[in-house]
C-alpha cells in the first residue's frame, strides 16, 4: 500500500462544540486510499516552529469525493493553528499510514465501540462502514459506549444521534449520563441480562491510556477480541524515528523486552499485544500555549 | 524551472571525491532518520541519493529506551530512542540486500557496548558485498554505555577507530558528538587512528520538563535535540574541524534546505547528511539535491568542489578605507 505526501485543500472547517472542530480535506490520493483506522500525518505550515507533524485518524472517509474528515479536538498549539485553518487554504499530508482496523465478517456479530472523549473520531468511520455493511437490520446489537470528563466535552446530542446506533453515555464527573469511568459502565450494562451484549464478540476502543488500559483488561478477563486504536507522539508515522515505541507482549516470552511502534504495527493493536504494566506515566502535552 | 529548455549548458557536476569514497553528489540520509532506505522507498527514488546511512547497528539486536522517547521544542525535537535496531545479522540477511539491489551506496553506522563490539562489528561487514563505508558511532547521548562515552575522551575514540581501522578495507568516517569541550581534538584523535573521514554533529545532549505533572518529558531524561534549532552549532562545529584534520568533513545538524546544506558546503563540508528533515517532508533528501543544483546553475558554478569551502572571511568592512575615514571627519 503506497504511501504517499499529498497537497489537501481544506473544504470546510466547523466548530461541532467547545474546542471540538471538524475539518474536512479534500485530497483524492490519501481519500481514495484510506481504510478505517488509519491516519495522516499533517503539516499546517511551513517554517520550524511547530516543526513536526501531527498524527491524526480519519473520522470520516468519502473515496468518491476526493475527501476526507478530521475530528479533533484543541489541546495544544498544533491543533490550535489547526483550528485557525480557512476553507480555500491547504495543508501537506503524509498518508495514509498505519495497519487500521479489521472489520468483522460475521455481519451479525454483537460489537461495542467504546469511545473516550476525542477518541470518538476513528470509531465514527468504523461505525459508519459496519452500519452500511449490515442494512438497517442488525444494528440493534451495535453498541457505542462514549465517555468523556464532562458533560461539555461530549459531542452534541444531534451529532450522537446522527451516528445511527445505540448510545450510552459516562462522564467521570456525573454531568451526564453514567457517573464513573466508561469501562465500569461497559461492566455494568455487559453484566445485566441484556443478552446481546452481555457478551460482545468483539470490542473496538479508541481513547486516553488509562481507558484503553481498563478496556484491555475487561477485554482479556472475559475473554472478547478487541481492537485498541492507540496513540503517540511521533516524528515520522512511517517507521524511521522510532520514536512512538509501545512495550509489547511477546507471546510466550513474558521476559523478553521488545516495544512495538504505533505507527508502523499499529495504530490498532489487540488487548494482549501490550505490556500494559511496562507503560511509563505518560502526559498529553499540556495546553501551554494558553500561557504562552 | 529550467530557464533554457533547448539551451546546451549541462547540468552542473554534482560529484564529490570523500577520501576513498566518491558519490555522485554530497547529499545523504543521516543515521536513525531513515531507517533503513526501504521506508522511505515510497517517497522519493533512493538512487538519487549520494549514499543512505543506515540506523545504528549493534552486534545484537537493541529494544531500545521505554517511551516517551520523543519531544517536540522550539524548532527542533528531542529524541531518545537508545538505538534500537535489528543487529548486525538481520541487518546483512534482511535489510541490506534491498538497498543492495538499488546500488546506491550504503554507509552503515555502527555502535559497540566495548571498544571489542566495534572491531567485531567491522569485521562481521567487512566483505559484505554492497557496503560502501562504515560510520562510527561515538556520539549517542542516549546509552549508557559506550557511545558518547567514548566520542567524548581522545583516548577512547582513537581507540575505537583503530580497532575498527584494523578490523575493515572499507572508508571509515567517525561520528563526533557536540558536547565536549573540543570538538577539534576529538577530530585529531579519531583521524590519527586512521579515520578516513570525520562527520558531526550527533545531536545535542539536552531535556525537556513538563510544568503541570512535574516530570521530565522523556523517559530517559535526557535526550538528544535536532532539527533547524541546532544548525549554528552544528557550523561552527563543522568549521572548526575542517580547519583541525587533514580529511574531508561530512556536515550534519538541522539541514531542512539545500540553502542549509550549501552553508555546510560553504565552510568546507564536503558533504552533508539531513537528518530530521525526513520527518517532515519525506522528499527532504531528493529536494535538497535539485535545490543544490538550481542554486549552482543560478551561480553559474559548473563544479560544485568550487565551492566548496570557499567561505570569505576576509574582509568583513568593506568600507573601512580612506573615504570612510573622511566621512568621520566631516561628522565629527
Amino acid at each position: 500500500m503506497a504511501k504517499i505526501i499529498e497537497q489537501a485543500r481544506i473544504i470546510s472547517q466547523e466548530r461541532i462544540s467547545g474546542q471540538i472542530l471538524r475539518l474536512r480535506l479534500h485530497s483524492p490520493e490519501i481519500s481514495g486510499a484510506a481504510r478505517c483506522g488509519q491516519f495522516v500525518m499533517v503539516r499546517l505550515r511551513e517554517g520550524t516552529d511547530p516543526l513536526l507533524r501531527r498524527p491524526f485518524s480519519f473520522s470520516r472517509i468519502y473515496p468518491e469525493d476526493g475527501e476526507f474528515e478530521i475530528l479533533y479536538r484543541v489541546v495544544g498549539r498544533g491543533t490550535w493553528l489547526m483550528s485557525q485553518l480557512l476553507p480555500g487554504s491547504s495543508v501537506s499530508l503524509v498518508g495514509p499510514l498505519g495497519n487500521g482496523f479489521e472489520l468483522p465478517i460475521e455481519k451479525t456479530a454483537a460489537l461495542a465501540f467504546i469511545a473516550g472523549g476525542i477518541g470518538i473520531a476513528p470509531l465514527l468511520e468504523l461505525i459508519a462502514q459496519v452500519i452500511s455493511d449490515r442494512g438497517a437490520k442488525g444494528l440493534e446489537n451495535l453498541r457505542l459506549f462514549y465517555g468523556a470528563r464532562t458533560a461539555a466535552e461530549l459531542l452534541p446530542e444531534d451529532f450522537t444521534r446522527a451516528i445511527g446506533i445505540r448510545v450510552h453515555f459516562a462522564t467521570d464527573d456525573g454531568s451526564f449520563g453514567f457517573h464513573g469511568r466508561i469501562t465500569q459502565m461497559v461492566e455494568e450494562l455487559t453484566a445485566e441480562e441484556d443478552l446481546l451484549l452481555r457478551r460482545p464478540h468483539e470490542v473496538y476502543s479508541c481513547g486516553p491510556l488509562a481507558m484503553q488500559y481498563h478496556v484491555a483488561r475487561w477485554a482479556i478477563s472475559n475473554d472478547v477480541l478487541a481492537q485498541l486504536s492507540m496513540e503517540s507522539l511521533m516524528a515520522c508515522g512511517i517507521g524511521a524515528c522510532l520514536g512512538c515505541a509501545l512495550p509489547a507482549q511477546t507471546p510466550g516470552e513474558p521476559q523478553s523486552e521488545r516495544f512495538v511502534h504505533v505507527c508502523e504495527d499499529g495504530p490498532i493493536f489487540s488487548a494482549g499485544s501490550i505490556k500494559w504494566n511496562k507503560i511509563l506515566v505518560q502526559q498529553m502535552p499540556p495546553p501551554t500555549w494558553v500561557f504562552n | 524551472m529550467e530557464q533554457n529548455p533547448g539551451s546546451a549548458d549541462a547540468s552542473p557536476d554534482l560529484g564529490v571525491q570523500l577520501g576513498p569514497l566518491r558519490l555522485k553528489n554530497p547529499v545523504m540520509s543521516a543515521s536513525g532518520t531513515f531507517g533503513y532506505g526501504e521506508e522511505y522507498s515510497s517517497f522519493l527514488d533512493l538512487r538519487r541519493l549520494g549514499a543512505v546511512v543506515v540506523k545504528g547497528i549493534s552486534l545484537t539486536p537493541r529494544a531500545g529506551n521505554p517511551p516517551p522517547r520523543l519531544v517536540e521544542t522550539p524548532a527542533g525535537m528531542l529524541n531518545a530512542i537508545g538505538l534500537e535496531n535489528v543487529g548486525v545479522e538481520r541487518f546483512l540477511s534482511i535489510k541490506l540486500p534491498f538497498l543492495r539491489d538499488l546500488g546506491v551506496p550504503v554507509i552503515v553506522n555502527i555502535f559497540g557496548n566495548t571498544i571489542e563490539e566495534y572491531g567485531e562489528l567491522a569485521a562481521r561487514l567487512e566483505g559484505a558485498p554492497g557496503i560502501a563505508a562504515i560510520e562510527i558511532n561515538v556520539s549517542c547521548p542516549n546509552v549508557k554505555k559506550g557511545g558518547m562515552v567514548f566520542g567524548t575522551d581522545p583516548a577512547m575514540t582513537s581507540k575505537v577507530v583503530e580497532a575498527v581501522r584494523r578490523a575493515t578495507v572499507l572508508p571509515v568516517i567517525t561520528k563526533l558528538t557536540p558536547n565536549v569541550t573540543s570538538i577539534s581534538e576529538i577530530a585529531k584523535a579519531a583521524r590519527g587512528a586512521g579515520s578516513d573521514l570525520i562527520s558531526c554533529i550527533n545531536t545535542v545532549a539536552a531535556m525537556a520538563v513538563d510544568i503541570f505533572s512535574r516530570r521530565p518529558r522523556l523517559a530517559n531524561i535526557f535526550g538528544g535535540l535536532s532539527g533547524p534549532a541546532v544548525k549554528p552549532v552544528a557550523l561552527r562545529c563543522v568549521y572548526e574541524v575542517v580547519r583541525a584534520v587533514d580529511c574531508p568533513v561530512i556536515g550534519i545538524g538541522g539541514i531542512m534546505s539545500a540553502t542549509d546544506a550549501l552553508e555546510f558546503l560553504l565552510i568546507g563540508a564536503c558533504a552533508v547528511q539531513v537528518g530530521t528533515a525526513n520527518f517532515i517532508n519525506p522528499a527532504s533528501t531528493v529536494e535538497i539535491i535539485e535545490g543544490i543544483e538550481r542554486f549552482l546553475k543560478v551561480e553559474g558554478i559548473t563544479d560544485i568542489n568550487s565551492y566548496i569551502g570557499s567561505l570569505d572571511t576576509g574582509c568583513l568592512f568593506p568600507f573601512a578605507d580612506d573615504s570612510c575615514a573622511v566621512i568621520e571627519s566631516e561628522i565629527l
